[in-house]
């Protein structure tokens, strides 16, 4: 009943920009640009945290999700709504195929294959310049041209909301509960008779599509995308969003992003050491707090609440 | 052209066995894949450059002592004692990045200049069947041989060499007859990490080096150690000749821009094909 509340609570936290429609400027900029990757941060959660698989190349679904939908728009003429599901069942096969490529290796062979493809994606769109734009990239007005870009900060709220809905709910069901044995123990959940493989696949195609998805919202929010927005490091970011915030808590990746996400903006003052900066604080919180910062800013709210006799 | 490519791939697979055999060398002993290996020899190799007016020597000395105390200071302080808390890959794969951001913020925050290239004498040009190198390349090539072979003979002939054998070997008989497994990892770390910055140096000296190459002479150290097998000396040596070639080829056939990509896919084939590498490895990751 306590995941039941913590549920709620995070998808109605998410929620709570809908209350105060920021007229433009720069604070809505970055909260879509927080949920925006929060979006990635979750399907992280899932698959890695949740799932236990050890995958790396979220920069990649996310690219293709949004290079996909530009593309597929404006070269071929699609819809754009056609565009924006099947780039995110492309980012899905390419997640699923790089599992499958990879399952006869184990642990961390199938990271650095993911995380390979994660360098290397951003050398493929500079060689395909002529199509991507390579690093000068390439404009796209999408839905924002349909609907306007506040509607469209809502639609990424809400988007936002009900995908980290989604996640929880699938953690609910006998999907999400056999996920969290394999994440505990892989062997133990096949040798009890369990398909592994199957439900494996099934992480990798939720995972990858919500990916891909959200790339495809991404590039229509911010309008612009170049090689320089999915170098490996995005992928190092996506996957600290959860790390840092906290997996084991519902709510930890909403911190993991306001922090990842704005601990740039914060440090812009002292920009000359802020990857010092950064990479000090990412070492000392995963030293210092593996668990992450949600829970040990549970504890310590526990701690200042008042005790009753 | 192909003898001009096979040439400019060797020298590039010679420079590139440098940071590999310093990953090679740390994986090898301490089991731990440290992905700030490039971004610290590239900050040795910006120090040797700043120092570089005063002294050559001196400032080569002190880019690779730096390195080497860096690397020391690093296992000693930071990574045994993960080690030793049960750490896996994946958490030393993100902490190890953690510490390339400090030090390739380092670099950002106090180099004088994002671009640098490092004027070491050049040494004449020698002649290979009608096609002219430079004496500098070859010497850059035969360093990275002879520091391969030192390193296997100090290996396999001295006190040291034995105790970090010993160490990769079996850890819990290692610190059973008494080696001090903590102080080994440590000295594994600082020779991988001068490595780097030796190969920093000998890179920065051919082509240039940027605040951002010890990512891509890190990855690229890391990736050709994988296709050798990683931990394994020779097979990392033998992948970075061939990586050397392919990128060599690949850069004159379809030009610079589809060099890694070629490259990155050829790596991620041998990890689907042959996930241990072409000569295997002596540790699993």
């Amino acid at each position: 009943m306590k995941d039941r509340y913590e549920q709620i609570g995070t998808v109605l936290i998410l929620l709570l920009p809908l209350l105060f429609v920021l007229r433009g400027g720069y604070v809505q900029e970055v909260t879509g640009y927080v949920y925006l990757f929060l979006i990635q941060g979750y399907a992280a959660w899932f698959l890695f945290f949740k799932s236990g698989q050890p995958f790396f190349g979220y920069s990649v679904t996310m690219a293709i999700g949004a290079y996909g939908t530009i593309v597929l728009t404006i070269i071929y003429k699609w819809p754009l709504l056609a565009s924006i599901f099947i780039s995110a069942a492309m980012a899905t096969m390419v997640g699923v195929l790089i599992f499958l490529a990879t399952s006869r290796a184990r642990g961390f062979y199938v990271s650095m294959a993911s995380f390979l493809l994660a360098i290397l994606f951003p050398n493929l769109i500079d060689a395909l310049q002529p199509i991507t734009g390579g690093r000068s990239g390439l404009y796209f007005s999408g839905i924002t041209a349909i609907i306007g870009y506040e509607a469209l900060y809502l639609l990424v709220i809400f988007l936002t909301a009900a995908i980290t809905a989604l996640f929880f709910w699938i953690m609910g069901t006998k999907a999400g509960k056999i996920l969290t044995l394999i994440s505990e123990n892989d062997q133990l959940t096949q040798a009890v008779g369990i398909n592994t493989l199957k439900y494996k696949i099934f992480a990798y195609t939720v995972a990858g599509f919500i990916s891909g998805f959200g790339g495809a919202l991404y590039v229509n929010y911010t309008g612009f995308i170049s090689s320089v927005d999915i170098e490996v490091f995005t992928t190092l970011y996506i996957f600290f969003i959860p790390l840092i915030g906290g997996s084991r808590v519902f709510y930890g990746p909403i911190l993991g992003a306001l922090f990842v996400i704005l601990m740039p903006e914060l440090l812009v003052p002292v920009e000359r050491y802020f990857r010092i900066f950064f990479g000090l604080i990412f070492i000392l919180v995963i030293v210092l707090l593996p668990e992450g910062l949600a829970p040990n800013i549970q504890k310590l709210l526990g701690k200042m609440k008042p005790k009753h006799a | 052209m192909i003898l001009n490519g096979i040439i400019t791939g060797l020298i590039m697979g010679g420079i590139l066995s440098l940071p590999v055999l310093g990953v090679a060398v740390i994986y090898g002993i301490t089991g731990i894949p440290n992905f700030a290996i490039g971004v610290i020899g590239v900050f040795g190799g910006f120090l040797t450059w700043y120092f570089l007016s005063f002294n050559m020597g001196l400032a080569i000395l002190i880019g690779v002592t730096v390195c080497f105390l860096v690397g020391y200071i690093l296992q000693r302080i930071l990574l045994t004692p993960i080690s030793e808390r049960g750490g896996d890959s994946t958490l030393f794969f993100i902490i190890t990045v953690s510490v390339g951001f400090v030090f390739e913020g380092f670099i950002r925050a106090f180099s004088p200049r994002p671009n640098i290239s490092l004027a070491l004498p050049r040494i004449g040009t020698i002649n290979i069947a009608g096609f002219t190198v430079e004496g500098f390349k070859i010497f850059a090539l035969i360093f990275a041989i002879g520091t391969l072979v030192i390193i296997r003979l100090a290996e396999e002939h001295t006190e040291v060499g034995k105790s970090w054998q010993a160490t990769s070997q079996n850890l819990k008989l290692a610190k059973f007859v008494g080696i001090k497994t903590s102080q080994v990892f440590s000295f594994a770390s600082g020779i991988g990490c001068a490595l780097a910055c030796v190969g920093a140096i000998f890179w920065g000296s051919l082509y240039n080096l940027t605040t951002s190459s010890g990512w891509d002479l890190g990855f690229l150290g890391f990736i050709v150690a994988v296709v050798g097998g990683i931990g394994n000396i020779w097979g990392g040596i033998i992948s970075a000749l061939i990586m050397g070639m392919v990128m060599s080829f690949s850069g004159y056939l379809l030009g610079g821009m589809w060099q890694s990509v070629i490259l990155y896919f050829i790596v991620i084939l041998v990890l689907i094909i042959a996930p241990k590498g072409i000569l295997g490895s002596e540790r699993s990751l």
